[in-house]
């Protein structure tokens, strides 16, 4: 056991080696491309006894990832943004083969106009692939999700790939310390890969990913898929337990920061996650009785303990590192639905989308959510939603149109000109 | 919580030395978080990284608004409006440059009533660039006051050890050096509590509204607007021609400058713009008759402000 | 057929074949019968004749395309595996598969002898566009596997629309016009052995010692063995599905599909028809290339047909 400072991306990293996979398709790209170097130079130096090939593409690593899986070895690869869309369809595809492997998504914004800065609709995009996803906020819980995540998609009531997202530079770039266990300890924990019957063997012939003609097997097939995918809720407590009374760090599906008595909560994923939790602390200071709900598992989504942490709150703030073209939140949305008829659910679920493309989210917005959350619930009133956008950032947007050359007139919009725009 | 960030440029070493400071904040037993932050990688253009350290586990992420030090690797990047050097910094904060100047001079030009130290690093030779970092950490660390000697050597030996025992060794004695020079000053750096939501400025939040999809999407409605980038504040070398050698081949050095930074006047002499020259001096390497030198940029400044003042 | 199917060394010269002639051919077949595939499918007789020679000892990496309704739940012809993987990565689902197997043996997880041929399947669509990248990929990586492509000049899956692999004239569902598709054919053959691969060749069912003294050769040596069989398509190409031997045999007697091999850094053709047949003879059989001899007979088109293939011809034996 020793503790040393790396980042999101080397504990990631870390995580493969000790979990001692075999395989690992490749494709570099920012900011995920340390993780990759770092592999590289393991299996180089003899470190890690593991097979690396470049691919041509992430659809094509993501093809490799698959097909090696289900050949019988134990596959890890890793992508971000843009290249986890570009592999979009064999993600679909290589979870219905039911073939499992981990992949590490460094989140990054998407295009257009493109971006190296991180926000979710990246990993959201993959949301109903029937990959598990589990999203991640320090640079330790980076590490132990690996070894979580391969006990997870390993296992014979589940048998599907997982990704583990991390946030693009807050946390892919970001040292902290990680405590990395001995290589024989992760072995108890992680095992070896017992591929059961999904392999390919001379003496065992076997067709996988196969078409089916109609509705009718197709929608058992599918339908089979979800339910492994919600029968992965209770085996991810178990294995986390499992890992917490081994290595002494509890990862909760969802976590809750000083939730007991709390009459607000904050609910969010990922990095950003921990400014809530100062945020919380700080309010706390000041008399404020909020608190923290982080699922850490989004697919499958954690409804149920979502539902026992937010029961007889008074309101949730829900913020949103993404934005669904013509809806909003998605996280909202999901969270709203689980909360929908359920007995005590706040009757106050305020929308906040911030933080696209790495935009910060300052102490002061996370006071103000609260206060905002606060006044909604005293005046019973629901606010709409609230893009996170200061008047100086939009200054600033209207400083870069300006070399652009957008004309005045082009600014007008449908509803008259913006209240923070003056010629 | 140490909130320290690091301003310079890329190839001066910054992302290294945030990582020696980090490393000796956590070698001396506390919390860490360090980090680079950069765009796409330039030598030269400027970056900034940051260091948190702390006795409870470090909640806090991303950028620093409120440094309690800042270090600055570069004095020609504190007018740069986008470099942010002074950005969140208030009376309480500490500034310390690597500067020829007094933090006198600096304390006036900046007009700041903080504390403001200076550590001067040779920068002449454009090899010496990638110790400014470490100096400067040497420095950073007895302001901050936590870290002891030993733990700063052992810090700069594992971070650098992959650049091979030379390096290490210059870095250490650069280091050092700068480490001993600020020992009047150990622990001047002292860490302020966070925010408190009892008083804080309400952000100024505003709503979005619909614009005309020729202004709302990300589109350039023109051509050759990057002259508008200033990038001759990237040069940390200015290559000068001296026209009385120059034979008037400005094929050469205004053909192969990469930025087409090199132009032609109307008597046929070329002229470099040192609003977009980053530097790179090939013009310095091609031109047959050597006719351009470099000169380092900051004495170039210097000379050019006394020019100015007479 | 003999059932030695590892990877033996590599075979010096095609002399030491099996196959030296008609008779030698499998009289038993492999490939389970009962599939998908149209009545007279020319791809599905290529296939079937290379499984022969391949064995079962295989895993068949599959793209999207008529041949991935060979396997619809619960059937499959194969006796050995399938993954069906997308239209553009079946050389990278190959990739994984070889690297596994590989990874397996070297870490002692699996027997020698539960190895197999990797063979990708995919049809022109994939191979001559979407797929191309991936092949290439994984012929600059050097791969150890086979490729079959069923060329059956057309997206035959989705209805017979013009892909990189239809000739000049033909009419598909996207080029349906009076002069039939303005484009050329591809030349998937020099695009693949620009790579520089194990092997490459050009097959077709209509000739099967040619294809089986190939696919034997093919599976003696290592590295990436690419093979792209002309698949005459009744459904796509419009003829009596009864003639589907007949058409291949004169696409071969015509010159329009010459049969040859990349090895060694040199091409070499198979069998040069030395008295070719008057191209029209090859196309007046099909439906697509109809609009040349009605209502009325185009001299210049087939004029010009003719002269491209001469050209071609011109060049080998020269």
């Amino acid at each position: 056991m020793s503790r040393t400072l790396l980042t999101g991306n080397g504990a990631a990293a870390w995580g493969a080696r000790l979990a001692r996979v075999d395989y690992v398709p490749a494709f570099p790209i920012t900011p995920q491309t340390e993780i990759i170097e770092t592999i590289a130079k393991w299996v180089d130096t003899g470190e890690m006894d593991a097979r690396m090939v470049t691919l041509e593409s992430e659809h094509s690593m993501i093809t490799a990832a698959g097909a090696a899986a289900a050949t019988g070895v134990r596959v890890f690869t890793a992508t971000s943004s843009q290249g986890l869309l570009y592999g979009m369809e064999m993600l679909y595809s290589v979870a219905g083969w039911r073939a499992p492997f981990v992949l590490v998504n460094v989140s990054r914004g998407l295009s257009s106009p493109l971006t190296l800065e991180p926000d979710h609709n990246d990993i959201l995009a993959a949301r109903d692939s029937g990959c598990l996803q589990i999203h991640c906020s320090t640079c330790q819980e980076v590490f132990d999700s690996m070894l979580i995540a391969y006990r997870l998609a390993e296992d014979e009531r589940v048998r599907l790939p997982v990704i583990v997202n991390l946030d693009g530079f807050y946390l892919s770039f970001t040292r902290e310390p990680v405590e990395l266990p001995d290589q024989e300890s992760v072995r108890d924990y992680v095992g070896s890969y017992d591929p059961e019957t999904t392999l390919f063997r001379a003496s065992a012939p076997s067709s996988q990913g196969v078409a089916v003609l109609g509705g009718g097997p197709y929608s058992y097939f599918r339908y089979e898929l979800h339910l492994a995918a919600r029968n992965a809720l209770r085996v991810y407590d178990q294995v986390a337990g499992e890992f917490a009374g081994r290595f002494g760090r509890a990862h909760r599906a969802v976590e809750a920061y000083r939730m007991e008595d709390a009459d607000i909560a904050f609910v969010m994923i990922g990095s950003f996650a921990t400014k809530a939790r100062a945020a919380v602390d700080r309010l706390r200071d000041d008399g404020w009785r909020v608190g923290l709900v982080r699922p850490r598992l989004l697919r499958p989504f954690p409804a149920a303990h979502l539902q026992r942490l937010l029961a007889g709150k008074r309101g949730a703030a829900v913020i949103d590192q993404n934005l669904s073209m013509g809806l909003g939140g998605v996280l909202h949305s999901e969270v709203a639905s689980a909360l929908y008829g359920q007995d005590g659910a706040p009757p106050t679920l305020v929308s906040f989308v911030a933080g696209l493309g790495g935009r910060d989210i300052a102490d002061e917005e996370f006071f103000e959510m609260a206060a905002v959350t606060k006044r909604a619930i005293d005046k019973d009133e629901t606010p709409p939603p609230r893009l996170l956008y200061t008047e100086a950032e939009l200054r600033e947007v209207r400083k870069l149109q300006a070399i652009a050359h957008v004309e005045y007139e082009q600014l007008r919009g449908a509803s008259g000109a913006n209240e923070g725009w003056r010629r | 919580m140490f909130r320290v960030r690091f301003h310079g440029r890329g190839g001066q070493g910054m992302k290294a030395a945030s990582r020696i400071l980090g490393n000796a904040f956590f070698l001396e037993g506390y919390e860490v978080q360090d980090a680079p932050r950069y765009g796409a990688e330039r030598r030269g253009a400027p970056i900034f990284a940051y260091v948190r350290a702390g006795r409870e586990p470090i909640n806090e992420r991303g950028i620093i608004r409120h440094p309690d030090l800042v270090i600055v690797a570069d004095d020609s990047l504190i007018p740069v409006p986008g470099a942010g050097v002074m950005s969140g910094v208030d009376s309480r904060t500490v500034v310390l440059i690597n500067s020829e100047e007094s933090p006198k001079v600096w304390k006036q030009r900046l007009n700041f009533e903080g504390d403001v130290f200076t550590v001067p690093v040779e920068t002449a030779d454009r090899a010496e660039l990638r110790f400014i970092g470490v100096t400067c950490v040497g420095a950073a660390a007895r302001l901050l006051g936590a870290i002891k000697r030993e733990t700063l050597s052992e810090a700069i030996r594992q971070e650098l050890a992959s650049l091979g025992s030379d390096i290490v060794q210059i870095s250490l004695s650069k280091a050092l050096a700068a480490f001993d020079s600020m020992q009047a000053q150990a622990g001047t750096v002292t860490p302020v509590k966070t925010a408190s939501s009892a008083h804080f400025q309400p952000p100024d939040w505003i709503d979005l509204s619909l614009e005309d999809a020729r202004a709302s999407a990300p589109a350039i409605h023109a051509g050759a607007t990057s002259i508008e980038v200033r990038t001759g504040l990237w040069r940390t070398l200015r290559p000068v021609i001296d026209h009385d050698r120059c034979n008037r081949c400005w094929w050469v050095c205004s053909t192969f400058c990469p930025d087409g930074a090199i132009n032609v006047d109307t008597e046929g002499r070329p002229q470099i713009d040192y609003d977009h020259c980053k530097g790179c001096m090939i013009c310095v390497a091609q031109c047959p008759p050597h006719a351009i030198r470099a000169i380092s940029e900051r004495e170039a400044q210097a000379a050019e402000v006394e020019e100015a003042s007479k | 057929m003999s059932e030695t199917q590892s990877r033996a060394a590599p075979v010096s010269e095609a002399k030491v074949t099996v196959y030296r002639r008609m008779k030698d051919l499998p009289s038993t077949h492999l490939l389970g019968s009962g599939t998908a595939m149209c009545a007279g499918c020319g791809g599905l007789e290529a296939l079937h004749e290379v499984y022969d020679v391949i064995g079962a000892k295989s895993i068949f990496i599959n793209a999207a395309g008529c041949m991935t309704l060979l396997s619809v739940y619960p059937f499959t012809p194969f006796r050995g595996s399938w993954l069906y993987t997308a239209m553009a990565s079946a050389p990278a689902g190959a990739q994984g598969v070889r690297d596994a197997l590989d990874i397996l043996k070297q870490k002692k997880r699996m027997p020698a002898e539960e190895d197999m041929e990797v063979v990708v399947l995919t049809g022109d669509g994939s191979a001559y566009g979407m797929g191309l990248s991936s092949t290439s990929g994984a012929m600059e990586r050097g791969l150890d596997f086979l490729y079959l492509c069923y060329d059956n000049e057309g997206y035959g899956n989705t209805g017979q629309q013009f892909s990189g692999a239809t000739p000049h004239a033909a009419r598909t569902a996207t080029s349906k016009g009076k002069h039939g598709f303005a484009g050329y054919k591809k030349d998937l053959f020099s695009i693949w052995a620009a790579h520089k691969p194990a092997y490459v060749a050009t097959v077709i069912g209509a000739e099967p010692l040619d294809l089986a003294r190939k696919i034997e050769k093919a599976k003696g040596l290592e590295g990436p063995r690419l093979i792209i069989a002309m698949a005459p398509c009744p459904t796509g190409w419009d003829f009596d599905p009864q003639i589907t031997v007949e058409v291949g045999r004169l696409a071969v007697r015509t010159g329009v599909w010459p049969l040859k091999e990349y090895v060694d850094g040199k091409i070499v053709h198979t069998k040069v028809p030395h008295e070719r047949v008057a191209v029209e003879n090859y196309l007046k059989l099909q439906g697509r290339f109809r609009h040349l001899f009605e209502p009325h007979r185009d001299d210049a088109m087939l004029g010009e047909i003719q002269a491209r293939v001469d050209a071609y011809w011109a060049d080998v034996t020269a």
